[in-house]
């Protein structure tokens, strides 16, 4: 006990007396290649993505940010939880790091897993402003590997963040090349018959919403760590060996759905919090989420690592392989993803079936007093994952008919907070205008909106209603969002939570962390629409409390 | 829960229990990890304490036909299990193991050992008391004397679902 | 635990360093580029074309918009001309600058003037419109005009797309003007004036800013404006071949 007290002791000192990383980072101009084309973007230290920033749980990090670009910019540490003038938001953290500029961010490193940091400025993270973040945990992690590889994805455009912007509001249908066509019509016609097909176009019509509104952006290529398609980033490993994955989407407005034909993955980490270990054949990795999974090559061939977008109209391409040079096939990508009325059914107006099923399904059928009730064929198909609403069209099924990851299989290892009853709910309708290209929350953009406030201490009940048909990544700055899956204190920890069209996603948050925050939809064109929000914590520990509650932690150790 | 199901996971755990007898009385192919001990035969005590998701230790050393008495602590927070055997015997044992947790037999921390009593027809149930293994809740302890009759690729491993492939496994080292 | 311990770490440390950063009033306010509205901007030539007539008269036509502004105003500069290439002169040449708002959640409300230069008498006309999408994909911009003479008329444009496939685009189009009163000096009769049905075959060559386009347009005029016109040795109808190029940009 002694010496627990001692470590205690030493792990308090530890961060205050600048047991400190420093780190460099500089924000440039570079060449972002992506085999398809070549453009110029932004990175950090000469490219795009910038480096992997290795830290340590425990230790004090110093990062000098020097901006080369003719513009403002800004760091956000993605998921870290760290004081709010660190955070890296212009306008809500701080004012940002004007051209030619250092600005030092100082903060503990109180967590380990998989992050990522990118520009809050702009569209500079589209454009290329992002780098992956590793840190190594103080204690042993629950799950073991004999290498690790960042395997961070994006989707790069050949169009600059703001001309996408630009097009997007002229022309909202600018970049969808998978609207429904003439042939299409024919297709259907024939095989669900003249009239019905007819119908279903008229409903469709009639509400001017299109079914093939799955990917606002279309026509970039996918990329993983900085490599497109042709030019297959590859990792090596030797047969038998455990590999970790860290996976970090990164995209501007990407989801990729994750697999690697010929071997199953584990997940062991999702938004860097370690979860308890899924195996599974395939995933859906939301924008700014990461996801680490396990994989165990036991035979001396390649294998693909291919994410191939939601709406099917872009892949990004790797290879793991015992050696370079090596390749595996590449697969084609599946049909192109249509909405369904189901995923309509959460706008205001609508009445296309049960309002109700995205809210059932993350309150009671995932509960565990239930699970012996539960139908288990159509769990292991993957067709009823109660995140998406039922009968949606953008629902995901495993290419190989396994098991595809759903939110319901995230549970914490570990809880990292004691479950109590949520003080008070705070409902946020996703709302927006696809014609007009405008993306608001409970119909109001940002430009015209109030700060979220929340007090000091207390534990908020989220409640997300998609009532648009796309999906949004919801990202709060700061604090964790514990999201809702049914499993009581096992909730995961999240730090930005996907809410499909046509359902209601619940997530709470302790607030525990004083100061102002940024709170947004992760698509960037979305954030820059007007789906984002100020939050102000109230109140807060003042240094005397704090101090008592550190002695208390000690002396109850001891 | 319905009749096909159950009577699938019965049959399914029949033709594995097979497997497994096949494997252990196949000494001298190099495919068996051994087979029961007694205790009075123990030459050592090995402590293995199960945390989320690891094992203390993760290696451990024997002779070849030495009987071993394994302590089992369960000290994490989930269920654990530790069990001897192949790294194929593991891997079919896992199929078992995903069943219980889809039948609520296995709930995180929990185990439902009602639900692990009850006869599955066929005189089948989902008792897990092969001999090779214990399966523990956060704070039981267990004991398994075991014999390792011969040299092989022998691991103990915990095979509720995901655990195995995350790392839950530690290796036999033969001297 | 570990977290745990660091956090309370982090907020001993954090208390230190940024004593009463808590404070709500010391936080900035946000004066970035976000929190103001998103101005926008675009240029559309949704025809800008040769076109040539069952009777051998060769045509220059474009039809313009220029838009700067936000979701809540935006300035649209609309330009339109018809030019006689035999001629030398501008048989139509119309110019809208209107202010627009939304009023719904598919349409917008517009009002500004008009002014038409063509070869002839000029007018300058006051305009009221709405402009937005319709049920089943059309796209409607519907105007009544004053003019400086007094006499008013309106103006209806649709438009329907058919995707033969996602490049390859079909689109019909109709412009039919209404004058509730005469206006004989510039050859308008009362009744329904003219009507322009144009069908355009286009493939979308770079993204949607440059789709060539071959096509058919028919224009008529009716009753007393077709008596005008014919009085003063024009046609009233005519065929037209035509090919050009939608630009967005």
């Amino acid at each position: 006990m002694k010496t627990r007290l001692v470590t205690a002791l030493l792990c308090l000192l530890m961060p205050a007396l600048a047991l400190a990383g420093e780190y460099d980072l500089t924000v440039d101009r570079v060449k972002i290649d992506t085999g398809d084309f070549v453009k110029e973007g932004i990175g950090y230290n000469g490219k795009s993505p910038g480096p992997v920033m290795r830290f340590k749980e425990g230790e004090n990090v110093r990062i000098n940010v020097t901006n080369n670009l003719d513009e403002m910019t800004s760091i956000h540490w993605h998921g870290l939880i760290l004081p709010f003038e660190q955070d890296g938001v212009p306008g809500i953290s701080y004012p940002g790091i004007k051209p030619g500029e250092t600005f030092t961010y100082e903060f503990p490193i109180v967590q380990a897993g998989t992050y990522w940091f990118h520009s809050h400025s702009g569209f500079q993270e589209p454009d290329g402003a992002f780098g992956a973040i590793v840190i190594e945990p103080e204690g042993r992690e629950p799950f073991r590997y004999d290498r690790e590889y960042v395997v961070q994805l994006t989707d790069k455009h050949p169009h600059s963040g703001d001309r996408i912007m630009r097009n997007l509001k002229m022309m909202p249908d600018y970049y969808n090349r998978q609207q429904q066509t003439v042939g299409e019509f024919f297709s259907e016609a024939s095989q669900n018959g003249l009239m019905d097909t007819i119908r279903d176009r008229m409903a469709w019509g009639d509400m001017r919403m299109m079914k093939a509104d799955v990917e606002d952006v279309q026509g970039f290529t996918g990329m993983i760590n900085g490599m497109g398609p042709e030019q297959n980033w590859t990792g090596l490993f030797e047969p038998g060996e455990r590999i970790r994955l860290r996976f970090i989407n990164s995209s501007a407005m990407t989801y990729f759905d994750v697999r690697i034909p010929g071997m199953e993955m584990t997940v062991v980490q999702a938004d860097g919090n370690n979860v308890r270990p899924v195996n599974v054949d395939e995933f859906r990795i939301g924008v700014a989420e990461t996801y680490d999974v396990i994989v165990r090559p036991k035979d001396a061939q390649a294998y693909t690592i291919f994410a191939e977008s939601m709406g099917r109209s872009g892949y990004a391409r790797a290879t793991l392989a015992p050696e370079e040079g090596m390749a595996a096939p590449v697969p084609q990508m599946r049909d192109a993803a249509r909405l369904t009325m189901a995923d309509m059914s959460g706008m205001p107006g609508m009445d296309h079936g049960d309002m109700d099923h995205g809210d059932m399904a993350a309150q009671g059928d995932m509960d565990h007093s239930n699970m012996s009730e539960m139908d288990h064929s159509a769990m292991m198909a993957g067709t009823s994952d109660p995140f998406y609403a039922k009968g949606s069209g953008i629902a995901p099924t495993a290419a190989n008919g396994g098991k595809f990851l759903s939110y319901a299989d995230l549970k914490a290892q570990k809880p990292l907070y004691e479950e109590r009853e949520p003080t008070r709910e705070i409902e946020l309708r996703l709302t927006g205008n696809m014609e007009r290209y405008t993306w608001s929350i409970n119909g109001v953009k940002y430009e015209d909106a109030d700060p979220i406030r929340l007090k000091y201490g207390e534990r908020v009940r989220f409640k997300f209603v998609n009532e648009t048909m796309m999906t949004h990544p919801m990202h709060l700055h700061g604090m964790w969002s514990i999201l809702d899956v049914g499993a009581g204190e096992w909730n995961p920890i999240k730090h930005t939570v996907s809410v499909q069209p046509g359902t209601t996603v619940y997530m709470e948050t302790e607030v525990d962390a004083p100061g102002q925050w940024a709170f947004h939809c992760h698509l960037s064109y979305h954030a820059a629409a007007g789906m984002f929000r100020k939050v102000i914590v109230e109140g807060g520990p003042d240094s005397t409390q704090a101090k008592t509650e550190a002695t208390t932690e000690v002396g109850g150790d001891a | 829960m319905n009749l096909s199901k159950l009577l699938i996971l019965a049959s399914a755990m029949s033709v594995s229990a097979t497997a497994f007898a096949a494997g252990a009385h196949s000494d001298g192919h190099g495919m068996g990890s051994g087979e029961p001990g007694k205790a009075s035969e123990a030459s050592r005590t090995i402590t293995v304490e199960m945390y989320d998701n690891y094992y203390e230790p993760e290696t451990i050393e024997v002779k070849a036909g030495e009987t071993v008495r394994f302590v089992v602590e369960n000290k994490g927070n989930l269920v654990h299990e530790f069990n001897i055997g192949t790294p194929s015997m593991h891997e079919a044992h896992q199929e078992e193991m995903m069943m219980m947790v889809e039948h609520g037999v296995i709930q995180g921390g929990k185990l439902n050992r009602d639900m692990m009593e009850m006869d599955m027809g066929n005189g089948h149930s989902m008792k897990h008391d092969d001999p090779n293994s214990v399966l523990l809740e956060p704070g039981e302890s267990q004991e398994i004397v075991w014999t390792f009759t011969g040299k092989g690729n022998i691991e103990f491993a915990c095979n509720v679902p995901g655990h195995y492939q995350a790392g839950m496994y530690g290796e036999v080292n033969f001297k | 635990m570990s977290r745990i311990r660091s956090f309370v770490a982090f907020s001993l440390l954090g208390s230190t360093l940024l004593p009463g950063a808590v404070a709500a009033q010391e936080m900035i306010a946000d004066t970035s580029a976000r929190k103001q509205a998103l101005t926008s901007w675009g240029v559309q030539f949704e025809e800008l074309e040769y076109r040539y007539s069952d009777d051998d008269e060769e045509l220059g036509v474009w039809s313009a918009d220029f838009f700067y502004g936000t979701d809540e105003f935006k300035v649209r500069w609309l330009s339109k001309g018809e030019y006689a290439i035999e001629e030398q002169a501008y048989e139509g040449l119309e110019n809208q600058l209107v202010g627009q708002v939304p009023i719904s959640k598919f349409f917008d409300a517009k009002a500004g003037v008009r002014f038409d230069t063509p070869e002839g008498p000029d007018r300058t006309y006051a305009v009221l419109g709405v402009a937005g999408l319709a049920p089943q994909w059309f796209e409607i911009d519907a105007n009544l005009y004053l003019s400086d003479e007094g006499e008013t008329s309106a103006e209806l444009d649709a438009e329907y797309e058919l995707l033969l496939t996602n490049y390859w685009i079909l689109s019909a189009t109709l412009d039919a003007t209404v004058a509730f009163s005469e206006d004989r000096e510039i050859g308008v009769g009362k009744g329904l004036v003219s009507t322009e049905t144009g069908l355009r075959l286009s493939y979308d060559l770079v993204d949607r800013a440059f789709s060539p386009y071959v096509g058919v347009v028919h224009e008529r005029k009716y009753g007393d404006t077709a008596d005008f016109a014919e009085a003063e040795g024009g046609g009233t109808e005519d065929w037209f071949a035509v090919i050009g190029a939608r630009i967005a940009f």
